[in-house]
């Protein structure tokens, strides 16, 4: 009698450690889902970043006064300037643009597109994904905000660059129907964002 | 044997689970780290840029030094904590000066290079604007510049003057860009603070040039040029004792022997047409007589004329007929100690459109007329613009005073930045 006691109270024991395993390694693989999802965006962001703010810090390098507007192209989500990349007394024209959605259809996030480069004529490199690549343009000390589409005359008057970036995982969590408020996207994304607010080249100020 | 199996069975459950919890630290550690290298990074390169900043103001005082400018100890307190950085001037040759300024923090370095252009002479002519004191005038609305401004003084705005070139000041702008009733337009930017531009008051060189292939007149005289024939350069100058008196000299500007500069002692009157270059000083005044043109206008026609009038003291629009009815002067005006402006300005009669192509360096800004608000009471309107030729600084009329050497001006300025670790 003892033993048959035994078996049942070690199966009630163990089903119990079970669920608690189960759900433990439930609870584990969408933390751990998350929190991989999280520094994948976090690289992702750090990464576009480091490129873009380091490169737009030195726009204008190398460029004489007498060439005129450092920024040829200032739009939205585009931005285009002069700048002695190789410090070899070539002036190159760098240029940063986002790409359609369409370059990216494999992904779940219906949001992300590429982040460009382009150096000159060559051909572009991705240099991240984003799901958004804002640009707003200002005069010295801010006295002015310049809103594209910018004429070219004014082009030389932008000294002030703010970038707004936005790395959102490709892969989402979903969420019960529910839980959906109206307007919303029915998938969850990890999401990470940057806003440069003063990014000012010295270059363009001298 | 089922205590033993008990504890078999927990201390594998411990070490599942440790492991779990192990990676799962592991992750959220690896997030955290990834935006805390981000912030270091960002903590060096602003430890550059401060020891760049730091530097510069020790080489706007001193643009002798080379080698180490500054290497203060390491940070013990504030943001910078534990950083440091290194500040070193050198000549790379090519006339140009860099200062290199290396900061560390942690383990990360951070690098910011400033470009000088080697300490030179530039023609006081590249600027379209200047004053040692600006004086109680303000800037206003429908002011146009179209060339660079400097000021030694604070510059007043009141209204939506543009400026179409760099304006920098060695004081402040009153009030503020974008504050109070200063809505002024800056399109190509500004600088406040910078070192003062002192206006050399020495014209020992000019003498010289006058003296040396020059001509120099030691009594008051009276210049009229002339634009000689339809060919380019053939300009002539006569000089006169008196307004309406016999010509006593006269120069050929195609002259070859002739080096451009005529200086007199005392007043020197002005008027007339230029082909060619020239620089009429006087250790005095200048008094503008007439009309002094180019005979190729350099806003319409490609054009070689230059002319640079410099006076000791002053250079003054005379209130005279033919001036009172308009008075255009293509030149490059320099006032040493004085000022630019019009013979009796407060109360000459209403004297229509004072129109200049060129450029104005004065020591105290001048009036050329009185307002009461857009109405001319007394003098003149003005119509300045800034011939552009002089925006290149080896163009200038011939002699044209120039900054004093030391003079540092940026040509360039790099920052590293880190490639994205993969």
């Amino acid at each position: 009698m003892s033993t048959i006691i035994d078996i049942i109270l070690s199966i009630l024991l163990g089903g119990i450690l079970l669920l608690v395993v189960l759900s433990a390694n439930d609870i584990t693989a969408e933390t751990t889902y998350m929190l991989n999802g999280d520094l994948f965006v976090q690289q992702m962001l750090v990464s576009v970043v480091q490129i873009v703010e380091g490169e737009i810090r030195n726009m204008g390098y190398g460029i004489p006064d007498s060439l005129g507007a450092t920024v040829v192209v200032a739009q939205d989500s585009a931005i285009a300037f002069l700048e002695d990349l190789g410090l070899d007394g070539v002036i190159d024209t760098v240029r940063y643009y986002v790409g359609p959605v369409s370059d990216l259809p494999s992904t779940q996030n219906d949001s992300d597109r590429f982040l460009y480069r382009q150096i000159n004529g060559s051909p572009r490199s991705a240099i991240g994904v984003v799901t958004r690549f804002q640009l707003r343009y200002f005069s010295q000390g801010q006295a002015d905000t310049l809103i594209p589409p910018i004429p070219s005359e004014d082009l030389v008057s932008i000294k002030i660059v703010e970038i707004t970036l936005e790395v959102q995982n490709p892969y989402a969590l979903y969420r019960h129907q529910s839980q959906v408020e109206p307007g919303e996207r029915n998938a969850l994304y990890s999401s990470s964002m940057w806003r440069q607010t003063r990014l000012a080249s010295q270059n363009l100020r001298r | 044997m089922g205590g033993k199996a008990a504890v078999i069975l927990v201390i594998g459950f411990g070490i599942v689970l440790g492991r779990i919890a192990f990676n799962m630290n592991d992750l959220e550690t690896k997030a955290v780290d990834n935006v805390s290298y981000y912030l270091e990074n960002t903590i060096a390169h602003n430890l550059a840029l401060a020891g760049t900043n730091a530097a510069l103001s020790m080489v706007y005082q001193d643009s002798t030094i080379r080698g180490t400018v500054t290497n203060p100890p390491q940070f013990t307190s504030g943001p910078f904590t534990g950083g440091q950085y290194t500040s070193t001037m050198t000549d790379v040759g090519g006339g140009l000066l860099r200062l290199r300024t290396v900061s560390s923090f942690k383990s990360l370095n951070d690098t910011v290079d400033v470009t000088f252009t080697a300490p030179g002479v530039l023609p006081f002519s590249i600027y379209a604007w200047f004053t040692n004191v600006e004086g109680d005038i303000w800037w206003i609305t429908k002011d146009t510049v179209w060339g660079r401004v400097h000021s030694n003084d604070t510059i007043n705005v009141n209204g939506s003057p543009v400026y179409w070139k760099k304006v920098t000041t060695a004081k402040k702008f009153n009030p503020k860009p974008g504050y109070g009733t200063n809505h002024a337009i800056f399109k190509d930017g500004y600088e406040t603070g910078v070192h003062p531009i002192t206006i050399p008051t020495d014209f020992t060189y000019l003498i010289n040039a006058s003296t040396s292939g020059g001509r120099r007149y030691t009594s008051e005289i009276w210049i009229t040029l002339s634009a000689g024939t339809a060919a380019n350069n053939d300009g002539q100058v006569y000089v006169r004792n008196t307004e309406t008196g016999p010509i006593v000299d006269s120069v050929s500007l195609s002259d070859p022997l002739f080096n451009g500069a005529i200086l007199g002692n005392q007043r020197v009157h002005v008027k007339g047409t230029l082909d060619g270059k020239l620089s009429i000083a006087s250790l005095q005044d200048i008094y503008v007589e007439d009309n002094i043109l180019y005979e190729k206008n350099p806003l319409y026609y490609p054009s070689d004329d230059m002319l640079g009038l410099i006076g000791q003291t002053n250079v003054v629009v005379t209130d005279n007929w033919n001036n009172n009815h308009d008075c255009e002067i293509d030149a490059a005006v320099f006032a040493a100690s004085g000022s630019f402006g019009a013979e009796h300005y407060s109360t000459r009669p209403v004297s229509g459109q004072l129109r200049l192509i060129g450029s104005i360096t004065q020591n105290i800004r001048g009036a050329v007329g009185t307002f009461s608000g857009s109405t001319i009471l007394h003098g003149f309107s003005k119509r300045y613009r800034y011939d552009t030729r002089y925006d290149n600084p080896s163009v200038r009329p011939p002699f044209f005073p120039g900054t004093a050497p030391g003079t540092l001006q940026i040509a360039g300025w790099w920052e590293s930045f880190r490639l994205p670790r993969f």
